[in-house]
């Protein structure tokens, strides 16, 4: 492999690890959200950032980006199960709260939108440091209707810092319409905020990684924000065991046809950048290893009542 | 030591964090050459302006609030203006996910936030609510409200270095009214309550302007031989329930004050501790005295009535007494 194919094939990795964590996760929780549709946007994201960066994720694609930052596999796992062996030891869900030393904020108390406003402090922490760390804020097109992503957008443009935020904008909130939830454009948006934004094709891994590329230099050079809207489409219900009455199935189909899975595994062969038999043995390995991770997690401890610990509630002064 | 008003004392408190960590900065509205309202950050802005380290924000509490949150979790130490107590409803989701976050990070994730707000009746006739009793029921978060200079710089510096999020409450009536000396070498940390005036005959409990009012109440109280002590709580959350029950059993008469309403108030947490762990200590039945449950009143005649005053303290004391 030489080094120029060494980014498309870790883009291939994340994006089948993304689909592998849905259905080994997806059958054991009805709450998992699904990610089907949306890996090459989560991919996109999140490949290739360094260690002192910060991730505020959207709930859908938090562990891809807990397992981008370096976060490992099993532990997460243990965390979606409330397993004493969690990052969070059984007090928290991994699945939308990935471990903090590692730059990801969470949702702590479950509510869409704060959590840009988080990013923003690591990126002004980063700024006042000296640092050439950024920070992500990543929001679904449901959030970018709060107040707190215009805040922060407004907020993060004025103070110039290193940041990037980026739509996951899969055209659906839970069940309610992209033209239901958004009036005009959200790259707009970042634009009426005097940033440099654009639309990209969220189903497009490599058009999502040229965007965040160029948005995580422009952060890292100290020229500010900027906003990415990645536009896919959530073919995964919201989460696993969504009936979804709400939707046209003939629509789901439609963009399922387009699984950018596939798609780029098309790309790859054409081009000569992977063999098919190289791929299959990606998937095949991938396969083994969530698999793997997942009963090993299966078999952790739950908690026991003395994790419960009240006093952890507050940090002790350090000695 | 130094004579400083309450004002001079917080930033004085600040200033010397500043001087002593890198890592400590100031954030709020018009906090820059304005220097914040009621002179809040006055002179912050020549010292560390330059280094960035006082930093102007627009009109966003949530956000610049959650600035502050985000900047605690990755290495530095924000003292965040709110400006108004009247604002927290605007930032409660940002104390709710900043206090849960060692509790929810398996304890690895320190919070060290100071968040400051103004509050109270008095010659700022305006932004008087006091709301900070909505954040009793928010784990993780470290309530202080200092009664006096001295108290203000050294719960100041102890909130600055204490690795949580903490509200630190300014009373507006306290804030410029007179100098006192203000012993810059206390060490003191936060959740220490302190005994203001010692007594034999009831506890009065207080913070900020009540403490101030139970004081002059304890001296009027004397003159007709009763003795009143007074226990001035400074951290409202967590309770120094130690001091306070000691105090009870020792009078075995307990009167406790809030300038919050008396619904769902702060206060009320003391009343409840003492009847769970003091009540066979106790002559008389714990009494309350507080705000009715209305928003508060603007005109001075009305303000007056609202609040309990140092008159219905030391009614309320005599009743107590039988």
């Amino acid at each position: 492999m030489t080094k120029s194919n060494q980014t498309p094939q870790e883009l291939y990795y994340l994006m089948v690890q993304t689909r592998t964590l849905d259905r080994v996760i997806g059958a054991h929780d009805g709450h998992w959200h699904g990610l089907e549709g949306e890996e090459a946007t989560i991919a996109g994201i999140y490949h290739g950032l360094q260690k002192g960066d910060v991730i505020a994720p959207h709930y859908r694609g938090a562990v891809s980006a807990a397992l981008a930052k370096g976060a490992d596999l099993k532990t997460l796992m243990a965390g979606c199960l409330g397993r004493s062996t969690a990052y969070h030891k059984g007090r928290h869900r991994s699945d939308i709260c990935g471990p903090p030393e590692l730059g990801l904020i969470g949702l702590y108390a479950g509510s869409l939108g704060p959590p840009l406003g988080y990013a923003a402090g690591a990126a002004l922490a980063a700024k006042l440091d000296g640092r050439d760390d950024i920070a992500l804020g990543v929001f679904g097109d449901g959030t970018s209707s709060r107040g707190d992503c215009h805040e922060a957008m407004n907020m993060a443009a004025v103070l110039r810092l290193p940041m990037v935020f980026v739509c996951q904008n899969n055209q659906i909130a839970i069940s309610t319409e992209l033209s239901a939830g958004v009036a005009g454009s959200i790259t707009a948006r970042g634009a009426s905020f005097g940033m440099p934004s654009a639309e990209v094709d969220g189903n497009d891994v490599i058009a999502v990684k040229n965007a965040m590329d160029e948005a995580t230099a422009r952060a890292r050079r100290g020229d500010g924000p900027s906003l990415i809207e990645c536009k896919s489409y959530r073919v995964a219900g919201h989460f696993y065991s969504d009936a979804e009455d709400y939707r046209d199935r003939e629509e789901i189909e439609r963009w399922r046809a387009k699984e950018p899975i596939a798609r780029f595994r098309a790309y790859l062969i054409a081009e000569g950048i992977q063999t098919e038999e190289d791929l299959d043995r990606i998937d095949a390995a991938l396969t083994e290893e969530v698999d793997t991770a997942f009963k090993m997690a299966l078999e952790d401890p739950v908690p026991e009542a003395a994790l419960l610990a009240p006093d952890d509630v507050y940090a002790e002064a350090r000695p | 030591m130094t004579r400083m008003t309450f004002q001079q004392a917080t930033v004085a408190a600040i200033a010397d964090e500043m001087r002593a960590d890198r890592d400590v900065f100031v954030m709020g509205e018009d906090i820059g050459r304005f220097g914040g309202p009621l002179r809040s950050n006055a002179g912050l802005f020549e010292e560390f302006g330059a280094e960035g380290r006082v930093i102007d924000t627009p009109i966003s509490e949530g956000t610049f609030v959650g600035v502050g949150v985000g900047a605690a979790m990755y290495g530095k130490r924000p003292v965040v203006d709110l400006m108004f107590l009247e604002f927290l409803a605007l930032v409660m989701q940002q104390f709710l996910d900043a206090g849960a976050m060692h509790y929810y990070s398996g304890g690895t994730q320190r919070v060290p936030l100071v968040v400051r707000a103004k509050f109270g009746v008095g010659p700022f006739h305006g932004h008087a609510y006091d709301h900070h009793s909505w954040l009793m029921n928010m784990p993780g978060v470290k309530i202080v409200a200092p009664s006096n200079p001295d108290d203000a710089y050294a719960l100041m510096r102890a909130a600055i270095r204490d690795d949580n999020p903490v509200l630190f409450l300014e009373h507006m009536a306290l804030y410029h009214a007179g100098k006192a000396e203000v012993d810059d070498d206390t060490p003191l940390s936060l959740g220490k309550a302190s005994i203001a005036r010692e007594g034999t005959d009831l506890s009065i409990y207080a913070s900020a302007l009540m403490t101030k009012r139970a004081l002059a109440a304890a001296k009027v109280l004397a003159e007709d031989g009763i003795s009143a002590e007074v226990v001035d709580l400074r951290t409202i959350s967590p309770l120094d329930e130690a001091t306070i029950l000691t105090s009870a059993r020792k009078t075995g008469r307990a009167l406790v004050l809030s300038e919050a309403i008396g619904r769902g108030s702060s206060s009320n947490d003391v009343a409840a501790l003492l009847a769970e762990q003091a009540f066979g200590d106790l002559k008389a039945p714990i009494r309350r005295l507080a705000p009715p449950n209305i928003p508060t009143p603007f005109a001075r005649e009305l303000e007056r009535e609202y609040l309990p005053s140092e008159d219905r303290i030391v009614s309320a004391a005599k009743d107590l007494m039988g």
